[in-house]
């Protein structure tokens, strides 16, 4: 039977040479770690919060007078609610991790440098996009968590003169967040942000593919030492195969990723869950000791430090700015950041104080 | 003009026109509805709030306290945060307002004491007649 079909495919879609040429022909370098399967990581965590979203539509009510009641409903009596939710929930939480460490390796190994400025720059718009669904995602189960961590988010463009509160207005679709924001931020949810995700992640494959993916650069011999002067595909003859050898390193990183989550399922259930998220919102109570989720948490505590808010706000856009086009401002040659004792001081420094700051955000 | 740059101008004439054509109505579409207000003014008996106390209102759809400040009479200031909109709490005992969001600290006249807060809290007019306060 399989093999009628895979005869019948063959005569159609020409299935062997595919499969040789797209993947088994496919060769990545030799010296590559197991930081090059975040990429695959991250897309098959994504895929994970799509069908998890699809089924938690099933009984989610976007109303801000039965939201928290239907979210309430799926965790406690929907069969398996539960799982469907606190997958969905922790793996919003471990996709942003994910996403986290396959950018400070790709930065670590310079692989953002010349040809593959256009590669980090799609990244970054992924990584910002990834945040929006996040926020949207988190306005949606109506609780006091959700509605107060809204209002700040929104307040922000509120910081820029003229223009700022009517794009605040805009989003919250009203002076207050409501049951408008509430539909607004539903429809970015499920209807906006997805097929603007799939876009970029489309890119940022094609590029990877097109431009051929970097090998590390601590071994000199597997770096190309001509300098990029015409379009050229970097292959590797003496690497190994993508399939096999590269599919199962990745199959590898996946199952580590799906204990990961189902451990804290399991033993940590409220970890991202705090006492707030399970109070229905209130308009007219903000709660004490509010706290955004733990990848805010740095640029919460930077905006509770400085003393002006369009500063502090500007300074934060000023950082992403940056971060985005780093191609562009390093542009020397050399890959290897372990000779680059400054570059490499900055990225340890930012490291660390982002650290502080998420510590110290949580703690204060 | 050769036929074939004639009908590319055209189409990009068009095809401009129909994009430009729907911006209107979209940017109309996702501007905020406008919302009428349900209370626009507020009375309340002078007893309602004693001397120190607070009572919390909704006023022109945003939340609003009204404190009796001991011994500089009755004020009314919006709730909302001057920093990013959170809801301020009113301290009795240190006799200030404070967010629990950033943690900016405001008087009780409503002026900015500390944090990022960049100015005062609104004001709302009020004004005492007899035994009666009225607010907006």
């Amino acid at each position: 039977m399989w093999q009628r079909i895979k005869n019948g495919l063959e005569v159609r879609i020409g299935l062997e040479d595919l499969i040789n040429t797209k993947l088994k022909n496919y060769t990545v370098p030799r010296n590559t770690n197991i930081f090059y399967t975040l990429g695959g990581v991250a897309l098959v965590a994504f895929i994970i919060q799509a069908i998890s979203g699809f089924f938690l539509l099933i009984y989610y009510v976007p109303h801000s007078e039965h939201a928290f009641r239907s979210v309430q409903y799926i965790m406690t009596v929907a069969p398996f609610g539960w799982l469907f939710r606190l997958m969905h929930v922790v793996g919003s939480n471990l996709l942003v991790a994910v996403i986290f460490l396959h950018m400070l390796s790709v930065f670590f190994m310079g692989s953002y440098k010349k040809p593959r400025e256009l590669t980090w720059i799609v990244g970054w718009l992924m990584l910002l996009v990834t945040l929006t669904f996040c926020l949207s995602g988190y306005l949606l189960p109506w609780s006091q968590l959700s509605y107060w961590t809204t209002t700040v988010v929104t307040a922000m463009p509120t910081a820029f003169p003229y223009v700022g509160d009517y794009i605040a207005n805009l989003l919250r679709g009203g002076e207050f967040v409501s049951g408008i924001t509430l539909n607004r931020f539903f429809a970015l949810h499920v209807a906006f942000l997805p097929p603007l995700l799939v876009g970029l992640m489309v890119i940022h494959v094609f590029l990877i593919r097109r431009i051929g993916l970097s090998s590390p650069p601590f071994d000199e011999s597997a770096e190309e030492a001509r300098p990029w002067t015409e379009y050229r595909h970097v292959s590797y003859p003496n690497g190994n195969s993508f399939y096999p050898y590269f599919v199962l390193k990745e199959l590898y990183m996946v199952a580590l990723y799906l204990v990961v989550m189902f451990f804290v399922i399991t033993f940590l259930p409220t970890l991202f869950l705090p006492e707030a998220s399970n109070i229905p919102a209130n308009p007219l109570r903000t709660p004490a000791y509010i706290k955004p989720q733990w990848y805010f948490l740095a640029p919460y505590q930077m905006l509770k430090l400085i003393p002006n808010k369009f500063l502090g706000i500007s300074m934060q856009i000023a950082l992403i700015g940056t971060f985005l086009l780093w191609p562009f401002f390093d542009t020397k040659k050399e890959r290897n950041i372990l000779k680059r004792p400054l570059l490499l001081a900055t990225f340890t420094a930012s490291l660390l104080l982002w650290v502080v700051l998420t510590m110290w955000g949580r703690s204060s | 003009m050769k036929r074939r740059k004639f009908l590319k101008s055209l189409l990009a004439l068009l095809g401009s026109t129909t994009l430009i054509s729907f911006a209107y109505p979209l940017v109309r579409f996702v501007a905020p509805p406008s919302r009428k207000s349900e209370v626009k003014r507020l009375s309340l008996q002078k007893n309602e709030i004693p001397s120190g106390e607070a009572r919390e209102v909704v006023l022109n759809n945003t939340p609003a306290i009204i404190i009796n400040r001991p011994g500089k009479g009755y004020i009314a200031l919006s709730k909302v945060c001057t920093h990013l909109g959170c809801l301020v709490e009113y301290n009795k005992a240190k006799g200030e307002l404070i967010c629990p969001c950033h943690a900016g600290v405001f008087s009780l006249d409503g002026k900015v004491l500390s944090g990022p807060p960049p100015k005062p809290l609104s004001e709302f007019p009020l004004r005492v007649e007899g035994e009666t306060i009225l607010i907006g």
